[in-house]
């Protein structure tokens, strides 16, 4: 009974969520957001079309060769793999679906049972997985259906994509509700960014220790020899629901609509079974009170935290004010944290497992700024994801309380100012870091190393600059989720500018190299010219964006 | 008018979004020592009036002084003078209370040993000397807005604007924040605060303003008001109600109309 008005609640839920979404998107009478639409729109024209265009080559290609592969183990574990992301996605969106989005208190209050209240979120979760999963493989899928002449196809992987992840986004509602006696609520997302790092750091790390293709020495294709792929035999096994799924989808593909049929029945008898017992159990859980289970725990700041006290040399009371607060937030709020320590943490786990190959590489060019400059590309990187994340989120990261520096008597410029400092310092220091470890592990002569390191700290605060005045321009103040804090048009943006940047100082490089062949000139003598360049652009470009972020600052109105 | 001048004047102060006028051709005169409460309905414009006067909104016209200062003009110059405690203060959760007054106090140029003398009497002064380490996150309403208080006053400001400033106080604090008012006009400082709820209106402020759909109603003292409507000895809940035009009878025939 409760699962049944669990799913027609469920229905009306959804039914809200794509009048609100119609309502910011086609609806809209704001310019802004028409174009964003317009944008978006077209992004994923241009990606269908693409991945159109891929399916209809491999299409082409399964004809003429003959793969040994066998379809319903290889969608077996495609089913297999999808459920890892269903039980990260479903975790997140248990935490707020179930305990934090505000309006559980509208919808518990109404005369619905717990029961039902609790399974229309889960309805609604499923319906956004099986409309994401469509949006991402419907191209491929009427590819499929054109060139197997079977218009079927779409409309079955549809009704595996709504019954898939029933059963998962039900465990994980189980797990949100049992976790959360162990886990304060509030603490919850912090916890998962912290399983998701873990997840990812051991996803990686096992990926390159079991995965052959990556203990294969060398990248030379061996003729003759089929790429190794990796397995995991019990994908398809007939008792787990990814075997029910693949092989439902793979009879779908080879036009055998009663085994299709059958096993999809199967999984629609099952999904209903644990849908009907999870809704009961959920709101048994719920009534009984184990939300309330842990008393949120005071936290505290650290003494050791306490002393930063509000001083930095060199820097005026106010922007040292600001400095602080924002390393204080970034360093106490997991999910800001992350955000400065995943990049650092992925670079090693991709570079620092093979550096030993990528060294003796870099060592056979010799001394002289191609060696030099190679030795910049991690720090490069780590510049890319670092100005990205700070520097784009630097004026966001006030939010709502941006009202206490708007009433406060200093200009916009002091803030973007300040914002500078509060991401260029952490940013310019494990640039430097990196460029200089990986400087003194290359030896490209002392004089070539220490002017990269400089060259990669005089990027490194020009470029972070630039973002923190992007960051201004696209600013958004009322996220209440981190992930929210940057408008997609500013990383775009964003990383278009890192690219003129990155792109015109390697042609300035190629151009310094080839002056001082043809004229003779001393190496180090145009190369030095020619960073220079490179840094005096990169700094016009961020004067120019801080411009831009102040007069977006200045016309700002806190309403 | 306080007995010290004017301290804070608007003319003509106007606020329009697009086709809808907030607030529109809005004139006050608040003088120094006064405790000025500002009362409307939902909607009728008191906080889009607080915030063009603390510079988070700019006025489509009109303008607005205090201390004889153009806050369009010199809003640095004239931010300097003003504390402001919004309706509901979204803070910093990461901060502890101790750490947001330090950040307040370096905002408003506040000398350091100054600001750290001043925070410990404030956080004594709101009962909040056990709690000061914590982290703002953990604070329920009432204590956000006593933390917000203590950072409007850290700096001294000549006038304090507070939006609902007794919102979510239990009766103890929100009789501790009268007092504390009541002090700080004494001092010879202005307040300037808006209200639901009447009777702290009537036996808290000096002079009153009335807004309904954004323009002024009535302004004056309580005694003046009541010679405004015509009828002395009326409570400021029959003043507010006959001047907002909301009728007890309508809402009687509207609540009749319901159960039928």
């Amino acid at each position: 009974m409760g699962a049944l008005e669990g799913l027609a609640l469920g229905l009306l839920l959804w039914r809200v969520q794509l009048q609100m979404f119609l309502n910011q998107t086609i609806r809209s009478r704001q310019a802004g957001r028409i174009a964003g639409t317009i944008a978006g729109a077209a992004v994923i024209l241009i990606a269908w079309s693409w991945e159109a265009f891929i399916t209809w080559l491999g299409v082409l290609a399964s004809h003429r060769v003959v793969l040994r592969i066998d379809p319903v183990q290889v969608l077996s574990l495609a089913f297999l793999a999808y459920t890892g992301v269903l039980v990260f996605s479903s975790l997140l969106f248990s935490l707020n679906a179930l305990l934090l989005n505000p309006d559980l208190d509208v919808l518990l209050a109404a005369p619905r049972s717990v029961e039902s209240v609790l399974a229309s979120r889960m309805v609604v979760q499923v319906l956004r997985l099986s409309l994401l999963s469509l949006l991402f493989t419907a191209p491929a899928l009427v590819v499929l259906a054109i060139a197997n002449h079977n218009p079927l196809i779409p409309f079955a992987f549809a009704a595996l994509y709504v019954l898939y992840p029933v059963f998962v986004v039900v465990i994980i509602s189980l797990v949100s509700l049992l976790l959360i006696r162990v886990i304060p609520v509030g603490r919850g997302r912090e916890v998962l960014t912290l399983f998701g790092i873990a997840l990812g750091i051991g996803i990686n790390l096992a990926n390159f220790l079991l995965n052959p293709a990556f203990r294969d020495s060398g990248f030379a294709r061996r003729p003759g020899l089929t790429p190794p792929l990796p397995d995991i035999p019990a994908a398809s096994a007939s008792w787990l629901p990814s075997g029910w799924a693949g092989r439902s989808a793979a009879a779908v593909l080879r036009g055998d609509l009663v085994t299709a049929g059958q096993w999809m029945l199967l999984l629609l008898a099952v999904s209903a079974a644990i849908f009907t017992a999870g809704s009961v159990l959920n709101g048994r859980l719920y009534m009984a009170g184990w939300i309330q289970a842990v008393r949120p725990r005071r936290r505290h700041a650290t003494p050791r935290v306490r002393r930063l006290g509000g001083a930095l040399p060199l820097l005026s009371p106010v922007l040292a004010a600001i400095v602080i607060k924002d390393w204080r937030m970034r360093t106490r709020d997991l999910a800001q944290l992350v955000r400065f320590i995943m990049p650092v943490v992925f670079l090693f786990v991709i570079f620092g497992l093979r550096f030993p190959r990528l060294l003796s590489a870099v060592h056979s060019l010799g001394d002289g700024p191609p060696a030099a400059m190679i030795g910049l590309i991690p720090a490069w990187i780590l510049l890319f994801s670092l100005s990205i994340s700070l520097g784009l989120s630097a004026v966001s990261l006030e939010g709502k309380s941006i009202w206490v520096y708007a009433a406060s008597p200093n200009s916009t410029l002091r803030l973007l100012q300040a914002k500078c400092w509060s991401t260029a310092l952490p940013t310019a220091f494990v640039v430097a870091l990196a460029a200089l470890v990986a400087e003194i592990l290359i030896q490209p002569g002392w004089l070539w190393a220490v002017a990269a390191v400089v060259l990669a700290i005089a990027e490194a605060a020009a470029v972070t600059t630039v973002m923190v005045g992007i960051g201004a321009v696209f600013a958004r103040f009322d996220w209440t989720d981190a992930r929210r804090m940057m408008h997609p048009v500013g990383i775009f943006v964003g990383m278009g500018l890192f690219s003129v940047v990155s792109g015109a100082s390697a042609l300035l490089l190629v151009i310094s190299i080839a002056l001082a062949a043809v004229t003779r000139f001393p190496l180090y003598t145009t190369w030095l010219a020619a960073m220079t360049i490179s840094v005096g652009g990169a700094i016009a470009v961020a004067a120019l964006s801080i411009l831009f972020g102040n007069q977006r600052l200045r016309g700002l109105e806190v309403g | 008018m306080g007995r010290l001048g004017t301290v804070l004047s608007t003319r003509l102060l106007t606020k329009r979004y697009g086709s809808l006028t907030a607030v529109e051709d809005l004139d006050l005169e608040v003088g120094a020592g006064e405790l000025f409460g500002f009362l409307g309905p939902n909607g009728a414009g008191k906080t889009t009036t607080i915030k063009m006067l603390v510079g988070l909104l700019r006025p489509t016209s009109g303008n607005a002084r205090v201390a004889g200062i153009d806050i369009a003009d010199e809003p640095e110059k004239a931010k300097a003078l003003i504390g402001y405690v919004p309706d509901a203060a979204t803070l910093y959760d990461k901060l502890s209370a101790r750490e947001f007054l330090e950040f307040s106090g370096d905002l408003y140029h506040v000398e350091r040993r100054l600001r750290d003398r001043r925070i410990a009497a404030l956080l004594k002064l709101f009962d909040l000397q056990e709690r000061g380490d914590d982290f703002l996150s953990g604070y329920s309403r009432g204590m956000r807005q006593k933390v917000s208080l203590a950072a409007a006053l850290l700096h001294d400001p000549q006038v304090l604007f507070l939006d609902e400033p007794t919102v979510g106080l239990d009766p103890q604090s929100a009789r501790q924040m009268k007092d504390i008012l009541q002090d700080f006009c004494r001092e010879g400082k202005t307040v300037f605060f808006s209200t639901h709820i009447l009777e702290i209106a009537e036996r808290m402020c000096t002079r009153l303003a009335i807004i309904n759909h954004g323009r002024l109603v009535a302004m004056g003292s309580l005694q003046e008001l009541r010679h405004m409507v015509g009828q002395d000895g009326q409570s400021l809940e029959q003043i507010f109600l006959d001047l907002t035009g909301t009728r007890e009878d309508d809402v009687s025939a509207v609540l009749r109309g319901l159960e039928s």
